[in-house]
């Protein structure tokens, strides 16, 4: 027996299955985006004025001027590394795990000095510790009265450098400790102490184990960071005469240019950082417990006693060095008459904001190009990251994996080295996009695509494929499942892998500063511009408005659910 | 008439077959339990009832309309089924009400039509008080209900479901699944439920299929497959059994015999009818209703359920008796490998 009411099914008629051909599409489209720079980079590193040589690599070998700042990247960078485990061990765990006062400020303060422009931080930094004019010089020379031309402090040395990487680097440590310290459910900790282990031992024996793939991957982080980042670079090693890597990459593309050999010196960068990784991925893969499992259902804190005012103390200088001090100086730049001096009510002065905002031609320009690049960038990066996460994740088509490691590939080309590439592949037909605004287009989505590529994957992966299922058996073809259950589902995540591409485009510099011209130049080249200028003033205010830009983005971000959470659960 | 064919049906992953060659018939209107340990291809069978996958040899057709074959397949959407997942699948962005509708608003039905098969679904269901609460705000029973609501008030000529209790606590279960066999009987759907609880079968099922590898190891009743067990695999996953060499009971091959079929006795029984054979008792554990005790007979491990007031001491000796007519002969015995 049939029951009386039996309805048809609710859909007739073939429903266009779209899956292979955005699946296609999207492939060329990660394909030309990763591949053609890479491809000419490689081409152009090994191609001599007479045909294929490797004249490049061998000058890269043998000429001290390539060969030093090789030496001085890798060995500054590694003691970042060392640095930032240093700092973030103690930090993550007083955070994660004792009783310490305003562990929730401390936290919020080092997002803070993450999402601080590594190039804005040195700026700062020369503000503070240039050594004539910087205020902490100048402090020093009136407390212990020194003679003018003694100063303590210079931030123009590869100390100075390395001192600066470390502070906008040591988050990513930090994060990756204080998750995996909060992660370990206090049973493990228990059943050691259960069989008579001190806490110490516990410590030694249990927690430190469990905790060690994150600090070497938050080291491994740390690392590749202070070695591919070029702002901060540019900043500190010009006047005092020396190069990082980056740099040295940036410096061949002032005249006479070389960019043969460009491509060439960037050819290590970028198989050190496809190398360290896959040490990454090794090391969180095999011991990656302490990242992935849930959340523990409780965890042991530790009552420190005096102690915290200590621990608080040490947290307290480093957040100073990072984000109150720079800031504070930025500030006082900002209106102060001549910076970097001491405000008084006769040296207040909105000079500076009047001369960004309505004098300096390139204000209007580079805010306008910011604008849109970010806008595009965030929407062209978010469209093409959701539709390959959700055919990576769903296994939609054949070829996923194909997909899925193009959409991860450009997260192991530095943007400096993405940038060499994209100017070798833009500046020769048929695509002469240099000098538009297109090519710092591609440039950003490449760079901030991946990451909004991972958050994507994730939330898409968070839903569980029986919803979609459901919806389907119930009559609605794939399309209006997408619509009506999916894409409800993944409205916030969307809106913060949106907002995140925006905040990373807004800054970019690394890439930005090899493929700009006069007419797109972006708010980041422009305060770079006025820094070899000398106009601490204008960066101020340019670089404080880029950030309130950021936290207010962020703050919208924070109001979506997904990223609340998100932040909650960085929060603890 | 829905009635579901299944024809020489493979599905192969990795080169492996997961359904291996499977022919079954499922008559309009019945309640099919898929019987099997995890791994044993059920859900995939399930997945290829559904649509979801596409076979790679068989086909499948549903009153006379092939559903299913290789290349071929029609769109879930489209095969007028419903299905209550694991995980219930209940979208969390929609109310009870709205969870329960959204069938009914993509056949298009007017507003006031669809407020009322609503109602009439969550009264049956029992939900009425529930309607604009969140999935999330509801306990895990209650979730189920919506569940079923939401498949079943799209009238669907077949029900799928997969292992839909396997996520509530015990009681719950036992009242679900009367519910569940409650709707089918009221609506007269054809159902398709998937298990590896034996005692859910037994309880719901007009027929029990036992799956094992891909392939049918025995489809039939309730009542058969308990009482006449074609394999060992058969005899020891439904229900529970001994299997033990032809000499025990004067059979020529190896036969199965229930735990509460085997008599215990505590003294030489004078009677000489049924074989008894003599033994000593290994363990005992006390049920409440029942005891359980394995005793060592013959070189074999033989578990018995008696009556709670039969109570031997381990190391006692008693008496094994195995009635010919509830030994089993096993026609399969190399299937119990």
């Amino acid at each position: 027996m049939r029951p009386a009411l039996a309805l048809r099914p609710a859909s007739r008629g073939g429903s266009v299955d779209l899956s292979r051909g955005l699946f296609v599409l999207a492939t060329l489209v990660l394909a030309a985006m990763v591949i053609l720079p890479l491809g000419w980079l490689i081409v152009t590193s090994l191609s001599g004025p007479q045909g294929p040589t490797l004249d490049n690599y061998r000058t890269l070998f043998t000429d001290a001027t390539m060969v030093r700042p090789f030496l001085i990247t890798l060995g500054s960078s590694a003691v970042v590394a060392f640095a930032c485990v240093l700092v973030a061990v103690p930090m993550g765990w007083c955070v994660a795990r004792t009783d310490m006062p305003l562990r929730r400020q401390v936290r919020i303060l080092v997002m803070a000095s993450l999402v601080t422009p590594p190039f804005l931080g040195a700026i700062a930094w020369e503000l503070l510790a240039a050594p004539n004019t910087g205020f902490l010089n100048q402090l020093a020379r009136a407390v212990f009265h020194l003679d003018r031309a003694v100063h303590p402090f210079n931030v123009y040395s590869v100390a100075g450098l390395t001192f600066v990487n470390f502070l906008y680097t040591f988050p990513y440590a930090f994060i990756f400790v204080a998750n995996a310290l909060e992660r370990i459910p206090a049973d493990l900790e228990d059943a050691s102490a259960i069989l008579g282990a001190r806490p110490a031992q516990t410590a030694w024996r249990v927690t430190l184990p469990l905790i060690l793939p994150a600090i070497l991957a938050g080291a491994l982080i740390a690392f590749l960071q202070s070695m591919t980042v070029f702002g901060s670079a540019a900043v500190l090693t010009l006047p005092a005469g020396f190069h990082t890597m980056t740099t040295r990459i940036w410096s061949l593309f002032q005249f006479p240019p070389k960019p043969a050999l460009a491509a060439a010196a960037s050819m290590p960068m970028l198989l050190l950082t496809l190398g360290l990784l896959r040490a990454q991925q090794y090391v969180l893969g095999r011991k990656g417990y302490a990242l992935v499992g849930g959340k523990g259902t409780r965890r042991a804190i530790v009552r420190l006693g005096a102690w915290k005012w200590a621990a608080l103390a040490f947290c307290g200088v480093v957040l100073l060095n990072a984000i109150v001090l720079p800031y504070g100086a930025l500030l006082d730049a900002a209106f102060v008459k001549v910076p970097p001096a001491l405000p008084t009510l006769a040296n207040l002065t909105l000079a500076h904001l009047h001369f960004v905002f309505f004098e300096l031609d390139a204000t209007q320009v580079a805010l306008w190009n910011t604008m849109i690049l970010a806008l595009g960038a965030a929407t062209v990066g978010t469209a093409l990251a959701l539709v390959v996460a959700y055919l990576v994740v769903r296994r939609a088509v054949r070829g996923w994996q194909l997909l899925s490691f193009l959409a991860t590939a450009p997260l192991a080309i530095p943007s400096i080295v993405l940038g060499v590439g994209l100017f070798l592949a833009y500046t020769r037909p048929p695509l002469l996009l240099f000098g538009t605004l297109w090519i710092m287009l591609i440039a950003f989505v490449t760079i901030e695509f991946p990451a909004a590529y991972q958050q994507l994957a994730s939330v898409v992966s968070s839903i569980h494929p029986e919803l979609e299922e459901a919806g389907q058996l119930l009559g609605a073809t794939r399309l209006r499942v997408l619509r009506e259950i999916t894409s409800p589902l993944m409205r916030s995540g969307v809106v913060a892998a949106w907002c995140f591409v925006f905040i990373g485009a807004i800054r970019e510099i690394s890439a930005a500063i090899l493929l700009f011209t006069a007419p797109t130049r972006t708010i980041a080249v422009v305060i770079y511009d006025l820094n070899e200028s000398g106009d601490t003033g204008s960066i101020a205010v340019l670089g404080l408005l880029l950030m309130v830009v950021t936290f207010a983005v962020l703050m919208v971000a924070n109001r979506v659910p997904v990223v609340a959470t998100a932040a909650e659960e960085l929060r603890g | 008439m829905a009635t579901l064919e299944l024809r020489n049906l493979v599905k192969r992953f990795n080169g492996s077959a997961v359904v291996d060659g499977i022919d079954l018939t499922i008559p309009d209107g019945a309640f099919v339990c898929l019987l099997g340990p995890s791994g044993c291809g059920k859900t995939t069978l399930l997945r290829l009832v559904a649509g979801f996958i596409a076979p790679d040899a068989g086909e499948i057709v549903v009153g006379g309309t092939r559903l299913s074959a290789p290349g071929t397949v029609v769109p879930p959407e489209r095969r007028g089924m419903s299905m209550i997942f694991q995980s219930y699948a209940l979208w969390p962005h929609m109310t009870v009400e709205q969870n329960v509708g959204y069938g009914l608003r993509l056949r298009a039905l007017p507003r006031d039509q669809i407020a009322a098969r609503v109602a009439t679904i969550c009264a049956a269901t029992q939900l009425d008080p529930l309607l604009h609460r969140y999935p999330a705000e509801l306990s895990g029973g209650q979730q189920q209900r919506v569940a079923l609501a939401r498949a079943l008030v799209v009238e669907p000529q077949t029900l799928l479901l997969d292992e839909p209790l396997s996520n509530l606590d015990a009681n719950l279960r036992e009242e679900m699944r009367f519910e569940i066999r409650r709707l089918h009987d009221e609506f007269r759907y054809t159902t398709v439920y998937v298990t590896h609880d034996q005692g859910e079968a037994m309880a719901t099922a007009d027929l029990i299929v036992v799956l094992r590898a891909g392939r049918v190891e025995q489809a039939g009743t309730p009542e058969e497959i308990y009482r006449r067990p074609r394999s060992e695999f058969v005899a020891r996953f439904v229900g529970g059994a001994n299997v033990l060499p032809g000499s025990f009971a004067g059979l020529d091959a190896p036969f199965s015999i229930r735990l509460e079929d085997v008599a215990l006795l505590a003294a030489q029984p004078a009677v000489n009818g049924t074989p008894y054979l003599p033994g000593t008792v290994v363990r005992r554990v006390f049920l409440g209703s029942a005891r359980d005790y394995v005793v060592e007979a013959g070189g074999e491990l033989v578990r018995v359920t008696t009556p709670p007031h039969v109570d031997v001491l381990p190391g006692e000796r008693v008496w094994l008796g195995f009635p010919p007519e509830r030994c089993h002969r096993l026609e399969h015995p190399s299937a119990g490998e």
